[in-house]
């Protein structure tokens, strides 16, 4: 990589932590997420009279895997292992598309592309450096927020069954594979949107589109209907992943001066 | 190797606006162009087709022999550009903003530091040097631009219009910076202005654009040969005689065309005779003012 493209890196990341405002966004939503929805979950089971027939029913429709000894540890392992990697999606959609919108509409909206665009970069090197600029910020979120999610709710595993329940296979593939693509997926979008859009508000409005279908999987966990597997996952990764790469090459072939400057 | 050239040069918007239109013109190294014309000339467009940002329609253009639609990377390595729509980093202070573009030009952070430090000193940004941009005027916006674009030492310089915002004597101080980047260093200028008196002062050559079409160009002396020959006489005098033709601009004050000083001697004479007395007199050549508004066809209300 070279120095320019690093320079641009860093100076949209430090753009974005310098912003009280934006930064808080980005960390707020994470940690309630991360931290705030297991632990709600995690300890109103706890408080939850044992005999509880309905609850016991509804966790012997569960797939064998979860059942695990006792109640107390099937819930965790089923919010831990099934419910929250999707929630998790929610954090490098949110976090990568605030910071793209940041880096390109606001880059647009602040007239500063135009110096970028007069510098001897070419275009392609613009564009790689704001989508990896977005993209390790996207990552560093997630990776933070997992880290956050494992330290809290190791802990209330081991306050409420003292042993803990370790996050399964699924979490590699979300982390390494989902995560990376889906951040990208976003990225591209608020590309595209930022194009006509003419805030940073309106392109980040768009990435609600990315949200449906995560909120539609979420849904699909409580009710049951639909259990995430990770060969479920590994599918959606991989479309996913294909998908990423079909978009930036769109979209890197849309990236042109004169797009650029209406 | 000509600094500048463009070759049957146009340029039709997608909205079907044609908005340069056949412009021919050719600066050699270390001229300092001065691209005039009114709103909506075209200027604008011509400087934005120079760095590549968009594509002629017909025609084409170079810059140090590059041709900036096909090479952009390569012709921005050698030009400095301030437009107006060219801003920087609000959030970060006026050495980080030009640090972090000298570094997009490859030189290192001291080296940056150094020649930004020496910029600022000339433009008289020193005491702003460490305060965050969103704190900046628009002037000194506009003279840190003018930084910015210098700081890898460019071998030709764009400017549209750099000194509107600016003060007088912060104008004054820009120009006499454009004057002596372009007599010490060589550096050509493409320098769009609507601020004629300065342009004439500094400016070697002139283009002057309307409607996306060059109406003349070349020095001031040819551009004055192409509006008229000879110069104003302003005489003011008691009393003149009729067989002059002159126009009476103000009570006692009188303008007349010659061609050559050797009339002037003759002329005196004349008022003399017929009993009048001269308290003034002077002649002019047309000024690029003059020459513009011939031009454009628009009369001078002054
Ligand atoms: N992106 C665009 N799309 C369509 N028409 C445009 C566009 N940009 C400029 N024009 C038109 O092209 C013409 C030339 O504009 P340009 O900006 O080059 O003028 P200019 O000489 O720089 O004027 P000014 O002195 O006001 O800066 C104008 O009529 C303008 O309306
Ligand atoms: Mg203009």
């Amino acid at each position: 990589m070279n120095h320019q493209i690093t320079a641009i890196i860093k100076k949209d990341i430090r753009s974005i932590t310098s912003n009280k405002r934006m930064f808080i966004t980005l960390l707020i939503v994470p940690l309630v997420l991360t931290i705030f929805v297991p632990s709600v979950f995690i300890l109103v089971f706890h408080f939850m009279p044992e005999n509880n027939t309905e609850l016991l029913e509804l966790l012997e429709l569960l797939p064998l895997s979860i059942q695990d000894g006792s109640t107390q540890r099937s819930i965790i392992k089923l919010i831990l292992n099934y419910i929250m990697p999707i929630f998790f999606l929610l954090i490098p959609i949110m976090a990568a598309s605030v910071m793209a919108a940041a880096s390109f509409v606001g880059e647009k909206e602040k007239r500063t592309l135009e110096t970028l665009l007069y510098c001897p970069l070419s275009l392609k090197q613009i564009f790689r450096s704001k989508v990896m600029a977005s993209f390790f910020l996207s990552m560093f979120v997630s990776a933070v927020s997992f880290a956050a999610m494992l330290v809290v709710t190791e802990a209330e595993a081991y306050m409420t069954t003292n042993s803990f329940v370790l996050p399964d296979l699924k979490w590699l593939l979300i982390m390494l594979l989902v995560s990376p693509a889906i951040s990208l997926i976003a990225i591209t979008l608020i590309v595209r949107v930022s194009a006509r859009a003419q805030s940073v508000e309106d392109a980040e409005q768009s990435a609600v589109f990315l949200i449906l279908p995560i909120l539609l999987l979420i849904v699909g966990q409580f009710t049951g209907v639909f259990l995430i597997s990770s060969w479920i996952l590994l599918a959606i990764g991989v479309l996913c992943g294909l998908l990423a790469a079909l978009l930036l090459k769109k979209c890197m072939d849309n990236f042109k001066y004169e797009t650029l400057l209406k | 190797m000509n600094a500048v050239t463009l070759n049957g040069l146009s340029k039709t918007y997608s909205n079907g606006k044609k908005a340069v239109d056949s412009v021919n013109i050719c600066l050699s190294a270390g001229e300092v162009f001065g691209f005039l014309g009114p709103n909506g000339a075209g200027k604008t467009t011509t400087v934005k087709l120079l760095n590549g940002m968009l594509t002629p329609t017909e025609g084409s253009c170079t810059v140090f022999d590059i041709n900036p639609a096909a090479n952009p990377q390569k012709a921005h390595a050698l030009s400095g550009v301030v437009t107006e729509h060219a801003q920087m980093y609000d959030a970060m202070t006026g050495m980080e903003n030009l640090v972090f573009y000298g570094s997009l030009y490859g030189i290192n952070p001291s080296e940056s530091e150094e020649r930004g430090k020496a910029l600022l000193r000339e433009l008289e940004l020193t005491y702003a040097e460490n305060q965050k941009l969103a704190s900046y005027s628009t002037g000194m916006r506009q003279r840190l631009s003018l930084a910015r674009a210098l700081i890898h030492q460019p071998r030709i310089l764009f400017l549209d219009e750099p000194t509107s915002g600016l003060d007088p004597e912060s104008a004054q101080n820009v120009h006499r910076m454009i004057h002596r980047l372009a007599s010490e260093h060589g550096i050509t200028v493409f320098l769009c202005t609507h601020q004629l008196r300065y342009a004439q002062e500094i400016c070697t050559r002139y283009g002057l654009m309307e409607e996306g079409r060059l109406l003349a160009e070349g020095t001031l002396d040819t551009l004055r040969l192409q509006i008229c020959s000879g110069m104003t006489l302003k005489v003011k005098a008691s009393r003149i005689p009729e067989t002059l033709l002159c126009k009476n601009t103000a009570p006692g004050a009188f303008e007349l065309q010659i061609q050559s000083e050797e009339e002037i001697p003759a002329i005196v004479r004349k008022i003399v005779e017929q009993g009048g007395d001269v308290y003034h007199i002077s002649a002019e050549l047309p000024s690029l003012e003059d020459i513009y508004f011939h031009l454009t066809g628009k009369e001078q209300t002054t």
